[in-house]
C-alpha cells in the first residue's frame, strides 16, 4: 500500500508540471457517456490512463464492453482521464505483450488489460492487470473473476474499476454501489405511474421495486442496503413507506394525519427520523425500527423537515423556515440543542454529510446544488443551475449524484465532489427524479 | 340562484364594456330573452358581504361577479399568507358553507417546483391549513380536511414566473 501512496503522490506531482499533454480529442468514453469538463480548474487533471479492449478469447460477443465501462466508472470520479483505445500503438491482453514506450509515448500513467474467458454456456472468466507506465512495472499479481453469466460482465468490470480507483488513489472505491430514483410515465392523459426503481451506480440495469399511482418521492437507503424508505400517497396525504429489496414487501410506518416525509436512516438503522405535521406543524419525529415507537424531536412554528444523520449518528441536519426562509439546522441528540449550520444566501434545504462528516451537500437558493466544508463553514457551488435537486454523496464521498434538467429534459447527473467533471447518466432517461446513491454492498 | 347570478353578471359586465368602448355598440344576448333588470345593477357597496363593490371586485381583485365561482386561490413564493382577493373568496365559501352545513370540504394545498419536494410537501399543507382556519373562523360550519401535493400536481409544468404563479395555490373542493 506504502508503494502506492508514494506512487500517487508520483502520479499527482507529474501531473501537476505537465500542463497540457493529453489534449482533449484524446478522451474518450463510450458512446453513452455524456462527459463535460469544467476547465476552471484545469491545473488539476485526472490520471491520464489506457484501458486496452479487453482481449476475447473465443470472440464471444459480449454485450458490454468492459474497458468502455471501467473508462466510464474512472472518468466520472474526476480522478482519472481515459485516453481514446484508437489512439494505442498496441493492444496487449497479457503482461509480457506490453512495451511501456507505447504508453508512454500516448502519455498514458496507468494502464490496464485483460481478457475474457468461455469457460462455459453463459459462464465467464475475467482477468485483468494493471500496470504502472513510469515505473514500468506491474501492480501486483493479475487478478482473476470468475463464476460470471454474460450479466454479471458488468458488475466484473466495476469491480476492476474499484481495483485500479484504489491502487491510484488510496482511496474507497464506489462503483458496485447502486442508486434508487423515482420514474414517472403519463400512461394516458394526465395520469401518472410512478415507479420507485434500483440500479447500478450508473444507471444500468434498473428495476421496479415499487409502483403507485400516486406520486412517490424521497428513497432513502437502509444503511445495510436492504431496504428503501420513501414518501407515497394515500387519499389522506403523504404517508413514509419502506419496502423490502428482497421480498418487495413494503410496510406503512408513519401515516398520521397531515404531511408526512423526509424519511431517513439513522446509521446503525435502528431509527428512522421523518417529518410530520400530525401536531399541526411539520415537525421531525424519529421512528424506532424495533419498538415501532415515534418520537416527537421538534417543536416548533416554523416547517421542519428534511432530517439527514450525521456518520456515527449524534446529530442529525434539518431544514426549517424558522426564521422565516428555510436554512439548514442541526440538531444534537445528546444535549438536545438545535444550531443554526447554514447563513449565506437566502435558502438552503436538504442537506445531507459526506462520509467522513466533514462536508455538507445541500440545495441552495431552490435549485444549485453546493457543499458547505464543516470546518471553515464555506459554501461552494458544484452546479450553476436553476433546477438541481435531491444530491447526495456516493460512498465513498467523492462523487455526488443529482437530479438536473438538460434541454427541458430531467436528467441525472454524477459531478466529481470537486465539481471538475460532470456526467450524464445517459442509460436512465425519461421523467426520472429523486435519486439516491445506496451506501456499499455489505 | 346560479342563473340569475350569471345574468346580473352578464348585464354588468355589459355595462362595464359599453362604457368603456369608445363606440358604444348594442349589447347583444344571444343567451337570453328576458328583460334585463336594471336596478340589481345598482352598485352594491358590500358585495356578497366583501366589503367591495361589484366593481371594486373585478378591478381590484379580477373577481368577476360571486366570489364563490372562484375555487382556486394563489400565494405568493414561499408564503402562505393570504392576500386580500383569496380572504374574500375563502370567507365567501365559508359563509355559504355555513348556510349549507354539513358540506365535506377538502382544501390541496400546492407548491411550485422551486425548493425541494419534502420543503414543498410542507409549504403546499401550511397554505391549505392557513386557508382552513379562515374558513373555520367565517363560520364554515363544515368538515374541512387539507391535503398538500407539494409541487408533485402542478397545473402548469413550464419553468416560467407565470407557471410558477399558477401552481402555487389551494384548491377548495366540494
Amino acid at each position: 500500500m506504502n508503494n502506492f501512496q508514494s506512487f500517487r503522490r508520483l502520479l499527482v506531482s507529474a501531473t501537476m508540471v505537465s500542463a497540457t499533454i493529453v489534449l482533449a480529442c484524446l478522451v474518450s468514453l463510450p458512446s453513452y457517456a455524456q462527459v463535460e469538463l469544467n476547465i476552471s480548474g484545469a491545473e488539476v487533471r485526472g490520471i491520464p490512463i489506457a484501458i486496452v479492449p479487453f482481449k476475447v478469447l473465443d470472440g464471444s460477443v459480449l454485450e458490454h464492453q468492459i474497458n468502455e465501462v471501467v473508462a466510464f466508472d474512472l472518468a466520472a470520479s474526476g480522478k482519472f482521464e481515459p485516453i481514446a483505445a484508437k489512439n494505442y500503438l498496441s493492444n496487449p491482453s497479457r503482461d509480457e505483450e506490453v512495451q511501456s514506450k507505447d504508453w508512454r509515448f500516448i502519455d498514458a500513467e496507468v494502464l490496464v488489460i485483460g481478457e475474457v474467458w468461455t469457460l462455459g454456456p453463459d459462464q465467464y472468466e475475467v482477468q485483468f492487470q494493471m500496470y504502472d507506465v513510469a515505473r514500468e512495472q506491474f501492480i501486483g499479481n493479475g487478478k482473476r473473476i470468475s463464476g460470471l453469466s454474460m450479466r454479471d460482465l458488468r458488475m466484473a468490470a466495476h469491480v476492476i474499476s474499484d481495483n485500479v480507483y484504489q491502487a491510484f488513489t488510496g482511496g474507497a472505491a464506489a462503483f458496485q454501489s447502486r442508486m434508487a430514483y423515482v420514474s414517472r410515465t403519463e400512461v394516458e392523459y394526465q395520469r401518472f405511474r410512478y415507479r420507485l426503481m434500483v440500479a447500478d451506480w450508473d444507471g444500468f440495469g434498473a428495476r421496479e421495486v415499487y409502483a403507485s399511482w400516486n406520486p412517490l418521492l424521497s428513497p432513502d437507503w437502509s444503511p445495510d442496503g436492504q431496504k428503501l424508505a420513501f414518501v407515497g400517497f394515500n387519499d389522506k396525504g403523504s404517508i413514509v413507506k419502506v419496502v423490502d429489496l428482497t421480498t418487495f414487501v413494503d410496510q406503512t410506518i408513519a401515516d398520521f394525519r397531515g404531511v408526512n416525509s423526509a424519511p431517513a436512516w439513522s446509521p446503525d438503522g435502528s431509527k428512522i427520523a421523518y417529518s410530520s405535521s400530525q401536531h399541526g406543524s411539520p415537525d421531525i419525529f424519529i421512528y424506532d425500527v424495533l419498538t415501532r415507537q415515534h418520537t416527537r424531536i421538534s417543536s416548533h412554528y416554523g416547517i421542519d423537515t428534511e432530517p439527514s444523520w450525521s456518520p456515527r449518528g449524534e446529530s442529525f441536519l434539518f431544514t426549517s423556515s424558522r426564521t422565516g426562509k428555510p436554512q439548514i439546522y442541526s440538531y444534537s441528540v445528546n444535549d438536545e440543542s438545535v444550531s443554526r449550520m447554514t447563513f449565506e444566501g437566502d435558502e438552503s434545504a436538504n442537506a445531507s454529510y459526506n462520509p467522513d462528516g466533514s462536508k455538507i451537500l445541500m440545495v441552495h437558493e431552490g435549485g444549485q446544488i453546493a457543499v458547505m466544508d464543516g470546518e471553515t463553514s464555506r459554501l461552494t457551488m458544484l452546479t450553476n443551475a436553476k433546477f438541481d435537486e435531491s444530491p447526495s454523496f456516493s460512498p465513498n464521498g467523492d462523487m455526488v449524484l443529482y437530479k438536473t434538467e438538460q434541454q427541458y429534459e430531467p436528467a441525472l447527473v454524477v459531478a466529481s465532489a470537486d465539481g471538475r467533471v460532470r456526467t450524464r447518466l445517459s442509460l436512465v432517461s425519461g421523467d426520472v427524479r429523486e435519486p439516491a446513491w445506496s451506501p456499499l454492498r455489505k | 340562484m346560479n342563473r340569475k347570478l350569471g345574468l346580473i353578471m352578464t348585464v354588468l359586465m355589459g355595462l362595464v364594456l359599453t362604457a368603456c368602448a369608445s363606440k358604444p355598440k348594442p349589447v347583444v344576448n344571444t343567451e337570453s330573452t328576458k328583460p334585463v333588470v336594471t336596478e340589481t345593477a345598482t352598485i352594491d357597496r358590500n358585495a356578497f358581504g366583501s366589503g367591495y363593490t361589484v366593481s371594486d371586485l373585478a378591478s381590484k381583485f379580477g373577481i368577476n361577479g360571486d366570489p364563490l365561482n372562484y375555487k382556486v386561490l394563489y400565494f405568493e413564493y414561499n408564503s402562505s399568507a393570504i392576500d386580500e382577493r383569496s380572504r374574500i373568496i375563502a370567507k365567501r365559501h365559508a359563509e355559504f358553507l355555513g348556510e349549507k352545513g354539513g358540506l365535506r370540504v377538502n382544501l390541496e394545498g400546492h407548491a411550485d417546483e422551486r425548493g425541494t419536494r419534502d420543503f414543498n410537501l410542507a409549504l403546499g399543507e401550511r397554505r391549505a391549513q392557513t386557508v382552513a382556519q379562515l374558513m373555520n373562523a367565517a363560520g364554515a360550519s363544515s368538515t374541512i380536511e387539507t391535503i398538500s401535493y407539494g409541487e408533485e400536481r402542478p397545473v402548469d409544468a413550464a419553468h416560467t414566473e407565470a407557471a410558477w404563479k399558477a401552481n402555487r395555490r389551494v384548491e377548495i373542493k366540494y
